[in-house]
């Protein structure tokens, strides 16, 4: 179908009802704003749970402050091991698989990929509504693991067998002898995320081929801006990764419910005097299955917000960005070597040492790519005119910090000091660094660009600087001091550490993070409010209220269904700014004359 | 905040996190003490890669911030009009790569070492270490070296002798540890000897040591081991999530400082334990004339 016609007529003579408008919708914009939305619900039900985990480390005995009251006085008025541990398995999982993949998959890049691209949509527009909706049996089935026999899955979001896959015959009711949460509540993790694994497949098949096939005419590869790159590599890399995923969560769940073997080891196990029987498995097939998946999908939660912060960096810098090529090249250069590194979080497993050398290799080198693109963004800022808007500070703090998590990095790397520091706070410090201090800054930071085109208005400036600035100051104080006590030895997923005299001298510390992280958590609030409250009764937005040169820019804030009036011709590529030879300080995609002057300088 | 406000907001808060990396050494929150053999190599590498990385963060974060600073925004100004540059994009791509590939190949012989089973030295201590939910049940043999040690790692014999959580060697003596799990996942930790090593079910894993200092003594008259310096309780914590009791499989271990003070103490821990064991023997019967 050519796409040179305008939508409009096509639908001139059919209007939606409310329900096939803003519900079940197929237009992706509408599908961006859901996935926002549940994944904004989320992202507080998540915060929640952290500082849950927070409460419990920094106040590991006595009665729990602020919510001791909540808890049985037969527990002491506190939470107990089991509770603790499934608080810190549905944290991450719910941040991993609810939050961050939906935000930078499914809300940006379905709002953003047609606009940016100049399609009237997605090429498969029945198919994104069904990623979507099939959201939604996972979102059920999750929320509601908390409340079935035994509580939710508790076994980290890593479910390694034989604590997560352990189970009696399925005629004793799926009860497992590993821990009462790997019942009923593991099979629900399990289920939860195999809907959730279709939901990005789906998503992902789409992306790759409307941007291979809908681009505007004179859109070619090298002129699409870096958010648009990001989302295709980081589709290529859900597509290739997350059917192992759905394998290695179908073998899980038949060990657990119709007792196939796939984990259990020829020995079998015993749980005091309770001997399993023998099985014909390894329990290192599934390590080795979820991180092939798994490795790659650290990769999809910050490909997207490293291409997003190219384009706002570059917007707000006034300046081209610096090495586009580079850049594309980096972002490949991450995603194919993300597939070859998956073992380096089993060095320690007991898998064959010989095969640790070989994935050390792979994982050090990972950090050039990633370094590339950090001294890339330097070079774009380098002789900027940088304009200080809460979008841009976000993205800034994203290079920051993502800094930090990169070169932290380097030493679970090195396997040898990964004998050390694996299972520490020190991963637990890098996870965090690349997770929340890149990841949702940039997530942040995509929300106060891009929610002017979303919305039609513009969030509060003044308190999107204090919500930026109080968020980035206690997510360092919580975050940073974890390199200190993971060097010290601090291992992670303890529910009480004063038990060792070797971390006597760092327990101080645990309660410093923890304040700091219920201050992060107020922070937010500020955000909240002022999201809803913009959504209202913010400051009308103009189409370009940032003076950006893409292509979504463009299009009316909120576009109508199908983008644009007319489709857009692409004359040049995405950066143009700071031309001395023009009058303005940028040169949208499609701005009707053709550019006439010197080709910038190299 | 005024625009340039932002970058010295930047500048505060990264080099507050720069300090407090700079004085944790010295307020005592830093490696524990290390008394492994291979223990320096795991620590040269760890400063190697420290001093790297320190380099790097001061260099790009010094960078972001004077950038924010220098290029905050001026009415009516204009960025520099410029791309890229080819040489800088080769420069900062090829040091940074050598650099890695340096550290990635200069620490392959430490891994080997440690772990690598074909390069353990002959042992002078055998054990066996299984992890259950939620303790470490530890194997002596009825003397430091059994005869086969692969065959004994694998089939209890009679002598043997079990004890919770207490990982008795001597100092200088070459440990090998056959690892097991009779459950689920766990992971043996010794942090003062920079060693770590997931239990497998279904494997049998082989993990070595050779401690550098002691911290124990045996005492005869009392039968009980006495801790030489209260800074030397080594401790052994389990690192891999093994369900509610994860946090509390604490053990202790016990480097004495010769192989008597060792071998005095196995005597008397085999004493204890096969008096509350029953008979294994007939009784010989007296042959008194």
């Amino acid at each position: 179908m050519s796409v040179s016609h305008s939508h409009a007529e096509a639908h001139a003579h059919h209007e939606l009802s409310f329900l096939r408008k803003y519900i079940f919708s197929e237009d992706h914009k509408i599908i961006g704003i859901q996935f926002l939305f549940s994944g904004l619900i989320f992202f507080l039900i998540g915060g929640i749970l952290a500082l849950l985990v927070r409460l419990q480390v920094g106040y590991p005995t006595g009665t729990i402050p602020l919510i001791g009251r909540w808890f049985p006085i037969s527990w002491g008025e506190r939470m107990s091991p089991d509770f603790y541990a499934m608080i810190f398995s549905m944290h991450a999982t719910i941040m991993i698989f609810f939050v961050i993949i939906p935000l930078l998959t499914g809300a940006f890049g379905n709002f953003t990929i047609p606009l940016m691209i100049g399609a009237q949509d997605m090429a498969f527009p029945k198919l994104n509504m069904m990623s979507y909706w099939f959201m939604w049996p996972a979102f059920a089935v999750i929320l509601s693991s908390f409340f079935v026999e035994g509580g939710a899955a508790a076994s980290g979001w890593t479910s390694y067998p034989l604590l997560a896959s352990a189970t009696m015959p399925a005629g004793d009711g799926f009860q497992s002898p590993a821990s009462p949460h790997s019942g009923h509540g593991q099979i629900c993790w399990l289920v939860a995320l195999l809907f959730v694994g279709i939901s990005s497949m789906m998503g992902s098949i789409n992306y790759m081929t409307t941007i291979i096939n809908l681009r505007a005419p004179g859109m070619t590869m090298f002129r699409m801006p870096m958010t648009v790159w990001a989302m295709f590599i980081t589709a290529i890399l859900q597509s290739m990764a997350l059917p192992v995923l759905t394998v290695a969560l179908m073998l899980q769940l038949l060990d657990k419910t119709i007792n196939t073997t796939f984990f259990l080891p020829p020995g079998g196990m015993a749980f005091g005097n309770w001997h399993t029987g023998p099985g014909g498995g390894q329990t290192l097939l599934w390590q080795h299955l979820f991180w092939f998946y798994s490795h790659p999908a650290v990769y999809i939660m910050i490909l997207p917000a490293m291409g997003m912060v190219s384009d706002i960096i570059s917007t707000f810098a006034r300046k081209p960005l610096f090495g586009y090529k580079p850049m594309v090249l980096a972002i490949a250069g991450i995603a194919g070597l993300g597939f070859i590194v998956w073992g380096h979080h089993m060095f320690q497993s007991g898998m064959d040492p010989r095969l640790g050398t070989g994935f050390m290799i792979a994982t050090i080198m990972i950090a050039l790519p990633s370094a590339v693109k950090t001294f890339n963004w330097l070079g774009t800022v380098w002789g900027a005119n940088i304009q200080y808007t809460t979008a841009m500070l976000n993205a800034l703090a994203f290079v920051a910090m993502f800094v930090i998590g990169g070169l932290s990095g380097i030493f679970m790397a090195a396997t040898p000091v990964d004998v050390y520091i694996h299972d520490t706070y020190f991963i637990v410090a890098h996870i965090h660094y690349v997770l929340f201090m890149s990841s949702i800054f940039g997530i942040f930071g995509g929300i106060y660009y891009w929610f002017p085109k979303m919305f039609g208005r513009l969030m509060n400036e003044k308190w999107g600087k204090i919500h930026f600035a109080l968020t980035f100051l206690f997510s360092n104080c919580t975050f940073f001091p974890m390199h200190i006590i993971g060097i010290a030895g601090h291992p992670r997923r303890y529910y009480d550490s004063t038990l060792y005299r070797f971390l006597d001298n760092v327990q101080p510390i645990n309660q410093f993070m923890t304040i700091s992280a219920l201050l992060l958590g107020l922070a937010q609030i500020i955000f909240l409010v002022n999201f809803f409250w913009s959504l209202f009764r913010g400051a009308k937005a103009g189409a370009n209220p940032w003076h950006s040169n893409t292509l979504e820019w463009t299009a009316p804030s909120p576009p109508p269904h199908g983008n644009f009036v007319q489709t857009p011709i692409v004359r040049r590529g995405p950066y143009e700014y700071g031309n001395p030879e023009i009058e303005e300080d940028y040169e949208p995609q499609a701005a009707p004359q053709p550019s006439a002057v010197p080709t910038p300088a190299h | 905040m005024q625009h340039k406000g932002w970058s010295i907001f930047f500048g505060v808060v990264l080099l507050a996190s720069f300090l407090s990396i700079a004085i944790s050494p010295l307020v005592g929150w830093w490696l524990p003490a290390n008394v492994s053999t291979f223990g320096p190599d795991v620590d040269k590498l760890y400063y190697v890669i420290l001093g790297f990385t320190t380099f790097f963060f001061v260099l790009t974060e010094a960078l972001l911030v004077w950038a924010m600073y220098k290029f905050a925004g001026r009415p009516g100004a204009k960025g520099v009009y410029v791309e890229g540059h080819h040489r800088l994009e080769m420069l900062w791509t090829v040091v940074p790569g050598a650099i890695l590939l340096y550290i990635a190949i200069a620490q392959i012989g430490a891994w080997e070492k440690i772990k690598y089973p074909k390069q353990m030295p002959e042992p002078d201590l055998v054990m066996g270490v299984t992890a259950r939910q939620w303790d470490w049940t530890m194997r002596y043999a009825d003397k430091p070296q059994p005869e086969n040690a692969r065959t004994w790692a694998e089939v209890p014999s009679i002598d043997d002798i079990y004890l919770p959580d207490e990982l008795h060697c001597w100092k200088g003596a070459n440990v090998r540890i056959f690892l097991k799990t009779q459950d689920v996942l766990h992971s043996l930790f010794l942090p003062q000897l920079r060693l770590k090593q997931d239990a497998l079910p279904g494997k049998t894993i082989p993990m070595w040591f050779n401690a550098t200092d002691f911290n124990t003594r045996f005492n005869e008259r009392t039968g009980t081991c006495e801790l030489t310096d209260k800074s030397k309780e080594w401790e052994i914590a389990c690192a891999e999530l093994c369900g509610g009791g994860h946090y509390r499989m604490r053990g202790l271990l016990y480097v004495h400082e010769t192989k008597e003070d060792y071998l005095k103490w196995l005597e008397h821990a085999q004493k204890a334990a096969r008096s509350r064991q029953p008979e294994k023997k007939p009784t010989p019967v007296a042959a008194k004339d």
